[in-house]
């Protein structure tokens, strides 16, 4: 029959929490920041994480970028600035003598304006060869891709992304369509299919693929190039080791000559990725455990009041027959209850926040985080209710009853 | 049959480097449904005597046992529970919970005693029917008269069925009207079997007694025997 004293102290614990609403609320602040901090950032976390996991697999886990520097990098400028440019060339070169390239595709990318009829944006564009399709993990989602002789013959064809598509055609069939591309008409012949925002930062969904033959003629011969070399995943670490070779022979360099290009992976991206989440996690269990610490102290003093306030009642109800023990539950009940409820009223704004999070990049809050938020608070009040509670439990009743 | 047994008790305190006797060498019996009202000026230690027939303090020395157990070798939980089950506290202030109505008030005794709800509930509204207070059971005291409180007060310390009921000046704060009721309410009780200890200045308070002790310097000084 504990369970009944437990009731009657969780009750007076309501009661005394809800008396002094304004006293409660700021006495729970410091909890309530640390629950909804360690949310929100476990919330983000998450989010990135899902964003994360889709821009890598959108990069391709089994692909290597080629291109003139690292992504990340810390070389000095000057040291890098002087690389020779990829060449178109490299595709066939690597052919011939790559074993591992299943797949080559040279990007060249600029920015251009699209028009359909009287609608016009601007957007990426990007040409390439046959291949591309291959070192990309989207699908066509409507037509077709163009093929080796389109590209060599330099035909004016277009594969574009969906969002384009959406936005020139709506509900009409784009394929066979005519758009112009900085004012030269290119004949859509595919849409890939949707794919949302690379690292929730911008969609890759507006873009317009063409062959490089077309693309070269009519835009730059000159300007940026990366390779695009599918490898098979299990021999990651084989295929680097021979691109690098393949490349350094391509390049002409010497054996004591350093690299004048950069493999790229998103492994890369995954170690700048761990730190992120390191740098995140860390600002947020900071703050959690400083607000956990300034909140405990602060329920702690606010406890050390109500006891001293209620000496009178502690009195009478040890003259009514509570023990040290009961007197102790209460008042540490009611710790646990302030925390408590400042636990859940943390969790409930997080989850507003989350919500709103979540229109910007897909998060959700998650849930053993969420019932951890609410265990650690009710470790506070434990904590930081004790030695009131104690001191409540130790009172003298005669001179507590006497107590004015 | 003897209920309370006091023998050589002494209660002594230090203040200051200076040795004060608040008891000073009690003897005292006290019997089933006896009417016993101590009397004493202030300083003389009825107070402290109280407190000491209530299980709220323990002698410095002497041997007391309350229905033949010995209670000055007992520890703060024996002696809460003691307190629960054995003793009904009426104070002069009353002393009710002010946030809790009045049958809460006289429920919480039974929730420390680890009673069932169905039988704490309906032992709280028959303890407050019997003090004439059915009509106003989910008052809170500062919706009740002073004389209304105190009847909330007896019927806490009557609802678990106590072998004593300690009152301290039940009639201090109340005026002379409901001071009375109260008054007649202890009678009553007493006419029923209960045995009541009332702690009084006034001897118009102590002539409902049956027995009246004086104290003096933590002496007592008399011991009379009333016959109506």
């Amino acid at each position: 029959m504990i369970f009944s004293l437990f009731i009657e102290n969780f009750r007076i614990s309501l009661s005394a929490v809800f008396a002094n609403k304004t006293r409660s609320l700021l006495t729970a602040l410091g909890i309530i920041i640390g629950v909804l901090s360690v949310t929100l950032m476990g919330t983000l976390i998450s989010g990135l994480d899902r964003s994360f996991e889709g821009s890598m697999s959108w990069l391709g886990k089994d692909i290597l970028h080629i291109s003139r520097y690292e992504w990340f990098s810390d070389m000095e400028w000057w040291e890098v600035k002087n690389r020779p440019r990829l060449l178109p060339e490299y595709v066939e070169k690597i052919r011939e003598r790559s074993e591992y390239a299943l797949a080559i595709a040279p990007v060249m990318q600029r920015g251009a304006s699209l028009a359909y009829e009287e609608k016009e944006t601007r957007t990426e564009i990007f040409g390439t060869n046959e291949e591309y399709m291959e070192t990309i993990s989207t699908n066509i989602g409507k037509g077709r891709f163009f093929t080796s002789s389109e590209d060599r013959s330099g035909s004016r064809v277009t594969v574009i992304g969906d969002g384009i598509k959406e936005a020139f055609f709506g509900e009409q069939d784009p394929i066979g369509q005519y758009i112009k591309i900085d004012n030269i008409k290119f004949r859509v012949i595919g849409v890939l299919e949707k794919q949302g925002k690379f690292l929730g930062l911008f969609s890759v969904d507006n873009q317009a693929i063409l062959p490089l033959g077309a693309y070269k003629r009519i835009f730059s011969r000159r300007g940026w190039m990366r390779l695009s070399v599918k490898v098979p995943e299990e021999k990651m670490e084989d295929s680097v080791d021979e691109i690098l070779s393949v490349m350094r022979h391509i390049r002409g360099l010497k054996p004591n000559e350093k690299n004048d290009f950069a493999i790229n992976q998103t492994k890369a991206f995954e170690s700048q990725y761990n730190t992120l989440k390191i740098a995140i996690g860390g600002t947020g269990f900071f703050i959690t455990m400083l607000s956990l610490i300034v909140g405990g102290i602060g329920i702690m003093n606010i406890m050390f009041v109500t006891v001293k306030e209620r000496t009178k009642e502690i009195g009478v109800r040890k003259a009514i027959g509570a023990t040290n023990g009961m007197i102790l539950g209460q008042f540490l009940m009611e710790a646990v209850t302030i925390c408590l409820i400042a636990g859940l009223v943390g969790l409930f704004f997080a989850y507003i926040s989350s919500l709103f999070i979540n229109k910007f990049f897909p998060s959700t809050l998650p849930i053993g985080l969420s019932i951890f938020s609410i265990v650690m608070s009710m470790v506070v009040g434990i904590v930081s209710g004790f030695i009131p509670a104690y001191k409540a439990s130790k009172l003298d009743p005669i001179d507590s009853l006497r107590y004015e | 049959m003897t209920l309370i047994s006091l023998k050589d008790i002494y209660k002594i305190y230090n203040v200051g480097g200076e040795e004060v006797r608040a008891l000073d060498g009690i003897d005292l019996a006290i019997r089933e449904n006896e009417y016993l009202a101590i009397m004493g000026p202030s300083g003389s230690g009825k107070s402290t005597l109280m407190n000491m027939i209530g299980c709220l303090d323990t002698p410095t020395s002497g041997i007391y046992e309350f229905e033949g157990e010995m209670v000055q070798v007992m520890d703060d939980a024996q002696l809460a529970s003691i307190r629960n089950r054995k003793i009904g506290f009426v104070f002069q202030t009353f002393n009710l919970l002010p946030k809790a109505t009045a049958h809460h008030n006289v429920e919480i005794p039974l929730v420390y005693a680890n009673i069932r709800k169905e039988e704490r509930l309906k032992m709280a509204s028959d303890a407050l029917e019997s003090v004439g207070l059915a009509d106003r059971m989910h008052h809170k005291p500062n919706e009740l008269s002073g004389g209304q409180r105190q009847r909330v007060a007896i019927a806490r310390a009557l609802v678990n069925n106590p072998s004593i009921l300690l009152a301290d000046e039940p009639t201090g704060n109340l005026d002379s009207r409901s001071g009375y009721e109260i008054m007649e309410i202890l009678d009553l009780l007493h006419k029923k079997g209960n045995t009541i200890i009332l702690v009084t200045h006034e001897d118009d308070i102590a002539k409902h007694a049956h027995r009246i002790i004086r104290l003096f310097d933590g002496k007592i000084t008399e011991d009379i025997e009333q016959s109506f």
